[in-house]
């Protein structure tokens, strides 16, 4: 059997066990709710928008909104090609960065140490290779929070659409890019959880100690920010977000670059230590 | 004990045996040095069920995908194995054999390294130094020995979450059955330990027993040609337990089983051969013939009547004669002299005591594997 194989197993296990589990549902439910939660905010603000700006011309409101994008981005260049993009898929977007890292480690934090806490594992380390079983681990997870996450934007879609805040095809067009852009982070997020969920035989310690990394590398970004050190935010995986959505095809597949790098480099690196653990 | 019979050594203790003359070095089964080692070992294989005759080859089917696989001599190789946890040595340069096909235990008190020489075997430990090999690989080698090795782990649970039928499917098309096949080869090992009944319960909600036998169908997924049992048995009320023992005969000649346990009775019931453990170095092994007759001495056990112990005292072969008046247990201990073997003790014996009616209720040669295990463990 091919390690694909072995990890396709792996994967599809995970993911029908993550949306099978008390915590998968109530997950998925919270998520649902945060976009159903927005929906209703979008409608409010487009409410406001209309009772205050009621006179604005279309030409005005896009020049609002590339202003914000250049604010938001950092990047005039990234801020005119968002100034077409209906306001609430980009806060969606960046709702969903922020929250992913916060979703996934809830998620994923017993994937493995659950599995290695009352030895499971053993079923699997004798059928798969310890590699095969790590990646399809972060492969399930993987899936598992691109499927909430897809379902909280096509929520949003319809509500986008259905209100016409925007016509279908520019509601789908950007949307479904963002919620592409949100998966690269996704998987160095995963990636790193499913690093610190193998490292322990507690579920609730690998738990603390996920939570714990993220602030860490949040507070990297952070600092990184305030000091100019841009080094210190390069292992932030969100702080890509700018090169995801720059039109500049170099920049673009330089954040991808460096996202997908980072989620190969904490999976490979996962993978060595859990080849070499003794379960 | 020759070369062909299981043998294991301690090298602390003793030197290993002389090799058999065997085809090249070992797959070494530390995970930085993983080397496929084939044991090309012609013989005849009782689970090469497929195999064209002459061939020398057999064909892994029953489930797993049919693959040619070289037929081995030894299924299990431990040389020189050692496992340290920090400072504490809890497997101490144990070097094992053990024939394809064999029954064998793994005895010892607790603490003795049985489950950790028993998780070295399965990979689910690496040895800190040493070799180990599961049919010419190291264990670690999971595609050349899947659907090849079965492993009942002892306190692994079960994913509580699953259903014992989509579990045992799941650990199925992982050993790469074919896909028409999978369904069928977990209901069948389901049925073998006689829980057809539980496929759509879930895992959790099974009772120990019931879990314990689930276990031991994942093991048993595939026919592999070498499965190790770690307490099968344990916990398990006696009708499960004999059922269990039952399974586990019913696979002799099948498959090399190693059977870790401190059921010393069921191991001498189940096993061909065995190893003792005691903190974490072997202290004897052999078949079980050899461990439990190996001292010269008889018992016989009496039914109320007659006890003609001076008579027995006084036959020529024999050195010593204690006799348990209350167990009304006999035993006789005799010189090996040349010409004398426990045969003709016991012939010689039995015949004064019936001559003076004594009734004979059993009669055993050499200790009982309880005895033996006593006297080289602490």
């Amino acid at each position: 059997m091919s390690p694909l194989s072995e990890i396709r197993f792996v994967a599809q296990r995970e993911l029908g066990k993550s949306f099978r589990s008390a915590k998968g549902i109530v997950l998925l439910v919270l998520s649902l709710l945060g976009g159903t939660a927005a929906s209703l905010l979008l409608v409010k603000v487009q409410q406001l928008k209309r009772e205050k700006m009621p006179n604005i011309d279309p030409e005005s409101l896009r020049s609002i909104r590339e202003d914000a994008a250049t604010q938001i981005f950092g990047d005039p260049a990234t801020g005119k090609s968002l100034a077409d993009a209906p306001e609430v898929l980009i806060a969606v977007f960046l709702l969903t960065i922020w929250i992913t890292p916060l979703v996934i480690s809830l998620l994923s934090f017993d994937s493995v140490a659950g599995d290695l806490q009352h030895k499971a594992v053993r079923y699997w380390t004798l059928r798969t290779r310890r590699a095969s079983y790590f990646i399809g681990k972060w492969a399930g997870v993987f899936a598992t929070i691109s499927t909430m996450t897809f379902a909280v934007h096509a929520l949003i879609w319809v509500v986008c659409i259905a209100r016409g805040e925007a016509p279908a095809a520019t509601a789908l067009g950007w949307g479904i890019r963002f919620w592409l852009l949100t998966l690269p982070m996704s998987a160095a997020w995963c990636g790193i959880a499913t690093l610190v969920s193998s490292l322990f035989k507690s579920p609730i310690i690998a738990l603390l100690v996920t939570f714990a990394t993220f602030f860490v590398l949040f507070m990297f970004w952070l600092i990184g920010g305030v000091t100019h050190a841009n080094a210190l935010m390069y292992v932030y995986p969100n702080f890509y977000e700018d090169m995801l959505v720059n039109p500049r095809l170099d920049r673009l597949m330089t954040g991808l670059a460096c996202c997908l790098g980072m989620a190969a480099l904490y999976i490979a690196g996962g993978s060595y230590l859990f080849t070499k653990k003794d379960v | 004990m020759s070369a062909d019979e299981v043998t294991a050594t301690n090298e602390a203790s003793a030197p290993p045996p002389a090799p058999a003359p065997e085809p090249p070095a070992p797959a070494p089964a530390k995970a930085d040095a993983p080397a496929p080692m084939p044991m090309p070992m012609p013989m005849s294989n009782p689970y090469a069920k497929d195999a064209p005759e002459g061939t020398g080859e057999i064909f892994i089917a029953e489930g797993a995908k049919k693959r040619k696989k070289k037929p081995v001599e030894v299924a299990i190789r431990l040389t020189k194995v050692t496992k340290r946890f920090g400072p504490k040595t809890a497997v101490d340069g144990v070097t094992l054999k053990v024939k394809a096909g064999q029954v064998y235990g793994l005895i010892g008190p607790n603490g003795a390294g049985k489950t950790t020489t028993f998780s070295m075997m399965a990979g689910f430990l690496q040895p800190t130094e040493g070799v180990v090999e599961v049919l010419g690989y190291a264990p670690n080698q999971v595609d050349e020995l899947r659907s090849r090795i079965g492993v009942l782990p002892q306190d692994a649970l079960l994913p509580g979450a699953d259903k014992v039928g989509e579990f045992l499917i799941h650990m199925a098309r992982l050993q790469d059955i074919p896909a028409d096949r999978v369904e069928d080869s977990a209901r069948e090992v389901l049925a073998e330990v006689d829980g057809r009944d539980w496929w759509n319960v879930k895992c959790g909600s099974l009772s120990h027993g019931m879990a314990k036998r689930v276990q031991l169908a994942q093991a048993l997924i595939g026919d592999p040609e070498v499965v190790l049992l770690d307490e099968p048995t344990a916990g398990l009320d006696p009708r499960v337990a004999y059922e269990v023992r039952q399974l586990i005969k019913s696979r002799k000649g099948r498959c090399t089983l190693i059977v870790s346990s401190h059921n010393l009775q069921e191991l001498e019931e189940l096993c061909d051969g065995a190893a003792i453990l005691d903190r974490g170095r072997l202290v004897a092994s052999g078949s079980m013939t050899e461990l439990t007759a190996s001292s010269a001495e008889i018992r016989i056990k009496l039914s109320p009547g007659p006890a003609p112990i001076p008579l027995v005292r006084d036959l020529p072969m024999v050195k010593r004669v204690d006799f348990d008046d209350e167990k009304r247990e006999l035993v006789v201990y005799f010189e090996r002299a040349a010409g004398v073997d426990a045969e003709q003790v016991i012939g010689a014996v039995l015949w004064v005591l019936l001559q003076n009616q004594a009734r004979i209720a059993a009669v055993s040669k050499g200790r009982g594997l309880e005895q033996r295990v006593m006297e080289l463990t602490d």
